[in-house]
């Protein structure tokens, strides 16, 4: 069936709903609304008031509340509007959800997913643009996923809401309504495994989020140039899907890492500490790091774009390792 | 308000180990046996046994730093509190979690977290798991005045409201937060009871000095959770007789005041009230002091004993 990305998502909540009374939906405005992004519609009327609740502006406790119905014995799936608003959550993430269980013990777990929207819309401003994952990362014990492809985001998500562990899943706004032809039978896709999205020769692109589309036209410019790309999409950033990463790094010892994240601190500066360390042989030349410019993301759309990576800026990138 | 002489027994034995737990701890902290910090609940145990009282099984509670001598009340031995205080195997953590994290899922324990009032978004979550799993269970969310000034306190309270949630927050009003009283954290009397109203939650204000005034606060109000009505707040008034943690000579305030208050004694209270009324006998206080004694003192033992957990471990229970 041809979906959107967002329809995707939407099946999968339903999906899980479906065959698991305990998984429960609550944020802003997702009951009679179906959320700001209409993810959530249909799951009011399906699943009734018990299961699908609007929460009090208050996303700092819904975190915590998320968190507190998985311990109490809930699946929650809930979303936190913007994911720029997970940092007023920070110390419920961050801290409550990634180690309840490990300082409480192994009888505790946290089967939470928190679904944001991340990435930039064209003029929504720094607050409401933020990809934050690389702030996470440092957390340990959060699960980290940002699906690229409406296939993907469906079948991750229903494995994120399957899964013990707290969960964010980063959705990204441009790709909502991108349409994809998806199988109408029931699929899982694992956490913790990687996508080639394109293969190649020549030299190793790893793509999250809204940069994965962006790379794989950067690749196609490129062939035209004699530069084989090939273009992973990590999926799932924390645990790192290591060993599809690293076989591409032996066969191509060529690495661009291309994010919506500010550069400082962000993915690729994670990712490019861990490839120099563990596969210094390997590699022909740095870790080159594509991300958006340090600066909060400017209203203006023309400096939007430009502080955003583009394809342009992916096809230099690549070619100064060359 | 009657009571029945199993219930008033029962509240006294918790009241009575609380006591000699607490009294433990300062010298066991004063030996220097415990790693890290003690923050010494001696002198509020009223505030815990009262309420717990109210109890049954199938409910959750969230506790504090403080009175850690309340989990034995809930069930937990001693030799697991101590095992855990200790960091060794034969707590619920591994040696992870320590003295600020002793749980027991089975025994209806949420947990604690390290930053103060991260927990009580958390608490009216398992209320909510609570209310859709059917029945009549409650989740007991304590805190102390301190905490009230968290922006998570006033944002779970709302929410519970609006939600009905069957969760009893109740606010142990000790007056201090380490070197900062209540009045200088808060503009108004009761920082619990005096804010309910402004989320539609109905409260009370009880003495946590005297063990009755609370468990008669905490029997109404939690009728009236387990009675499909949503949250309620039970302020207890106490004193914090010691520093905020152990080695904290407390000079900032008048010691003078603490003084007054460790006369109004809640244990002394409450034997005095049993004795007068023939409940127990002298002699049945000193059987009951030993065998708390030989209980915790085996608590302390087995710890001792236990084995340190393995470096190979230290990435369990990260994930499932």
């Amino acid at each position: 069936m041809l979906v959107t990305y967002a329809q995707a998502i939407n099946a999968a909540m339903k999906e899980e709903m479906q065959r698991d009374k305990k998984v429960v939906v609550f944020g802003e405005d997702v009951a009679q609304f179906g959320g700001i992004f209409g993810l959530t519609r249909g799951l009011l009327d399906e699943f009734g008031s018990d299961r699908v609740k609007n929460t009090p502006v208050s996303e700092d406790s819904i975190a915590g509340v998320g968190v507190g119905s998985a311990i109490g014995g809930l699946r929650p799936c809930i979303e936190i509007m913007y994911s720029d608003f997970l940092l007023v959550a920070f110390n419920e993430i961050f801290q409550s959800a990634a180690k309840w269980r490990y300082l409480h013990g192994p009888e505790y777990k946290v089967p939470l997913v928190i679904r944001s929207a991340a990435g930039s819309a064209l003029g929504a401003g720094a607050e409401h643009s933020g990809c934050v994952e690389s702030l996470f990362l440092h957390s340990p014990g959060l699960t980290i996923i940002t699906p690229s492809t409406a296939y993907d985001a469906k079948g991750l998500l229903k494995s994120a809401i399957r899964s013990d562990n707290p969960v964010l899943f980063f959705e990204q706004k441009q790709l909502y309504q991108v349409k994809e032809e998806i199988p109408d039978e029931e699929y899982l896709i694992p956490v913790g495994v990687a996508d080639v999205k394109r293969k190649g020769t020549d030299v190793t692109v790893i793509a999250i989020g809204l940069m994965v589309k962006r790379s794989l036209e950067a690749a196609e410019e490129l062939k035209n140039e004699g530069i084989d790309v090939e273009v992973i999409d990590p999926r799932t950033i924390a645990p790192l899907d290591k060993d599809t990463v690293y076989e591409s790094i032996r066969k191509t010892h060529r690495i661009v890492v291309v994010e919506e994240t500010n550069k400082t601190g962000g993915l690729g500066a994670e990712f490019a500490a861990m490839f120099q360390e563990e596969l210094y042989d390997e590699l022909d030349g740095p870790v080159v790091r594509v991300a958006a410019l340090d600066v909060p993301l400017p209203y203006n759309v023309k400096y939007e774009l430009a502080s955003i990576p583009d394809v342009k800026r992916i096809v230099s990138a690549v070619k100064s390792l060359f | 308000m009657s009571y029945s002489k199993e219930l008033l027994l029962d509240m006294y034995q918790c009241l009575l180990s609380d006591r000699l737990m607490e009294e433990r701890l300062i010298e066991l902290y004063a030996q220097g046996w415990v790693p890290g910090h003690i923050h010494s609940g001696v002198g509020e145990e009223a505030s815990y046994t009262g309420v717990l009282a109210t109890r049954k099984e199938g409910d959750q509670f969230k506790f504090t730093h403080r009175n850690v001598s309340a989990y034995h009340d809930v069930g937990l031995t001693y030799r697991h509190i101590f095992c855990e205080i200790l960091g060794k195997m034969g707590g619920n953590s591994d040696g992870k979690g320590g003295i600020n994290h002793i749980a027991d899922k089975g025994k209806g324990i949420i947990g604690i977290s390290g930053a103060l009032a991260g927990d009580i978004p958390i608490s009216v979550g398992v209320s909510y798991a609570l209310k859709m799993q059917g029945g009549n269970n409650i989740v007991y969310c304590f805190f102390g005045d301190g905490t009230t000034s968290r922006g998570t306190v006033h944002e779970a309270m709302n929410w519970a409201s609006v939600w009905k949630l069957p969760i009893l927050f109740i606010v142990n009003n000790n007056q201090w937060s380490i070197s900062t009283s209540a009045s200088e954290g808060c503009s108004i009397e009761n920082p619990g009871a005096g804010r309910a109203a402004g989320y539609n939650i109905i409260s009370k204000v009880v003495d946590g000095t005297d063990v009755l005034s609370v468990y008669d606060g905490a029997k109404e109000l939690t009728d009236y959770i387990r009675a499909g009505n949503g949250p309620a707040v039970l302020e207890s008034k106490c004193y914090r007789w010691r520093g905020h943690f152990e080695g904290d000579m407390a000079r900032y305030r008048d010691s003078k005041v603490a003084e007054e208050w460790h006369k109004k004694d809640c244990l002394k209270k409450f034997e005095q009230y049993l004795k007068e009324n023939k409940y127990i006998t002298d002699a049945d206080v000193e059987k009951m002091k030993i065998d708390v004694e030989a209980e915790i003192q085996d608590g302390i033992e087995t710890s001792e004993k236990a084995s340190q957990p393995s470096l190979d471990t230290i990435y369990n229970n990260l994930y499932v």
